[in-house]
């Protein structure tokens, strides 16, 4: 039945425009034109202040055939995303095995665990740029009492990336609790059918645990490494992208080439290579998925 | 070995690797406690020292005092909670609507929602950026608050998801009882998405407590309105030398508000974040 009468600000399609005016609004001013906006700044030049001046592929030949950084910052960041979104995900996923349990205390510890995901980014990073103090440090406080040398933590070149990883390895709880409600969430009568067959240990959690939590794996395989791709307060409070860039995470090269160096067109040209960089991962996790994600409902 | 025996020797192995990695976790939180509570000469001590000859209670209020505490902490707390307020109000009106009113363009919005989460955040820093500098909001905290209004893409995604489980009969009876659809969003969907609520609360504060890029970019020039992630991450770069007692003890009162948010609403933290699961790529 349509009522032919009624006024358009009864009408359900309306309102329900009225109830999305936040994303009306936040989405074009906040998301699409400076998306689109970043676009065009990369094919210019741009201080921020004067209008930006076309100049075709200029800033992207510049970071892909000049620029010292550019390359190097990729490499990092790759090997970050590369040591640290294998390690995490094993790691969360074991933690959550391992306290998947009802014995007693078990709270408690769920609660420890998780304990270093609440602190703050900037409490965290300030705290271990102390435990890697080269003098006053913890770490090396501690090879010394083995009668070790001293580890350059965050000033050698082929330790700091190490070092950036320790902190997000401290931070594995929020994998963690994750993996755990996802470990929760598979059916008990699952296991029980499973263990009727003979299926125990190893042998259960291979062919019953993991292929039921693959959607978990997968979420967090897609949030850990767009995570990682954006690392960005470590290298500038910690370490200012050093020694000899070795942490200059592409993001914070952006952030330096736009605020420091005033090249705005070429940081937006730079961000929008992470950016497809990226894009293009995730596509790919996507279409690969199909062949280990498991849903239910299908 | 027995069933019996065996099992309880899994649970005891069990116990022993859960209070190995309980080690790590914990260490660093303690030897920050320690360090905040020892003079300056002891922190330079080798080998180091685990328990301080004698608890130096006053660096928590020198360390205090080395950064602007009392304004910086009154400025992110004011900061968080509008933020918190606003993505409250807006992610559950646009999650509303896209949990359970029809209209053209809904699966295109959820889309663009979704999508623009894996957008990082630089892309969009510089023009935002130049935006709210046109607008004259450079060295204000508009750049921080107003955007929480807007809506929030993870936050949103999760109000949608949350609200979608909730049975449409009530709205229909509200509906016959003459309630119009803010009144069925105010007095019957939110009371049922208490859970909900806290998790963007906690989620919001917490972000913006946490955030450090934003007021880096927007206000740094301006130290009367720092927060305490500002003011406590410029803190080693400073020029009062390498006090790293009174640097501990000023990152403490710094997590501290979080951590005893996050004690008080533990169940919520861990609820609201196992419901990414099942709402999650599903």
């Amino acid at each position: 039945m349509k009522r032919k009468g009624k006024p358009f600000w009864r009408k359900e399609g309306f309102q329900a425009y009225m109830f999305m005016i936040p994303t009306l609004i936040g989405f074009p001013v906040l998301c699409a034109y400076p998306m689109l906006y970043s676009l065009y700044a990369a094919f210019c030049d741009w201080d921020g202040i004067n209008s930006p001046v076309w100049k075709g592929l200029k800033n992207f030949k510049y970071l892909l055939t000049v620029d010292p950084v550019f390359w190097k910052s990729v490499r990092v960041t790759f090997l970050y995303a590369l040591i640290n979104v294998p390690i995490t995900l094993i790691l969360g996923l074991a933690l959550a095995v391992l306290l998947n349990k009802k014995i007693p205390g078990i709270r408690l510890f769920r609660v420890i665990y998780y304990l270093p995901t609440i602190v703050p980014g900037i409490a965290a990073i300030i705290l271990w740029q102390f435990i890697f103090k080269s003098d006053v440090g913890l770490l090396n406080g501690l090879l010394g009492q083995l009668g070790l040398a001293p580890v350059g933590w965050l000033t050698s070149e082929k330790v700091v990336l190490f070092s950036l990883s320790i902190i997000k390895w401290w931070g594995v709880g929020g994998m963690m609790i994750i993996f755990l409600s996802g470990l929760q969430s598979v059916p008990a009568d699952v296991f029980e059918a499973a263990s009727l067959d003979g299926a125990t240990g190893w042998a259960q959690f291979k062919y019953v645990t993991l292929p039921m939590i693959t959607p978990v794996i997968f979420l967090q395989l897609i949030t850990g490494l767009i995570g990682c791709m954006q690392s960005f307060a470590e290298a500038q409070i910690m370490t200012g992208g050093g020694p000899n860039f070795s942490s200059q995470f592409i993001n914070f090269d952006i952030y330096v080439n736009a605020f420091t160096n005033q090249k705005y067109g070429r940081a937006c040209a730079e961000s929008w290579i992470l950016f497809l960089i990226i894009l293009a991962f995730t596509a790919l996790i996507f279409k690969k998925s199909e062949s280990f994600v498991y849903y239910e409902n299908d | 070995m027995g069933k019996k025996q065996r099992q309880k020797m899994n649970v005891t192995a069990r116990y022993v690797l859960i209070l190995v990695f309980c080690i790590p976790m914990l260490f660093p939180l303690l030897w920050m406690l320690t360090t905040a509570l020892k003079d300056n000469a002891a922190v330079f001590k080798v080998p180091p020292q685990f328990i301080p000859s004698k608890f130096h209670w006053e660096n928590f209020t020198d360390g205090l005092a080395k950064i602007k505490f009392g304004r910086e902490f009154l400025n992110s707390l004011f900061i968080s909670v509008i933020v918190s307020i606003g993505q409250i109000c807006s992610c559950m009106s646009v999650g509303y609507a896209l949990a359970r009113l029809k209209f053209k363009g809904k699966k295109l919005w959820f889309y663009l929602i979704v999508g623009s989460m894996m957008i990082p955040g630089m892309v969009t820093v510089m023009p935002v950026f130049r935006l709210w500098a046109s607008l004259g909001a450079y060295g204000t905290w508009w750049p921080m608050i107003i955007p929480s209004f807007l809506g929030a893409p993870f936050q949103t995604f999760l109000a949608r998801q949350f609200m979608t489980t909730i049975p449409k009969s009530y709205d229909d009876a509200a509906r016959i009882d003459g309630a119009n659809r803010l009144q069925i969003l105010t007095r019957i969907i939110a009371p049922m998405s208490k859970p909900l609520i806290t998790v963007i609360a906690i989620q919001s504060f917490q972000g913006a407590w946490n955030d450090y890029l934003t007021p880096l970019l927007y206000i740094i020039s301006k130290p009367e309105k720092w927060t305490l992630a500002l003011g406590v991450g410029r803190m080693t770069s400073s020029t009062y030398g390498t006090q790293w007692n009174l640097f501990m003890a000023a990152d403490i009162m710094y997590m501290l508000p979080i951590l005893i948010i996050f004690f008080i609403c533990q169940n919520y933290f861990m609820e609201g974040l196992g419901s990414m699961n099942n709402s999650g790529v599903k």
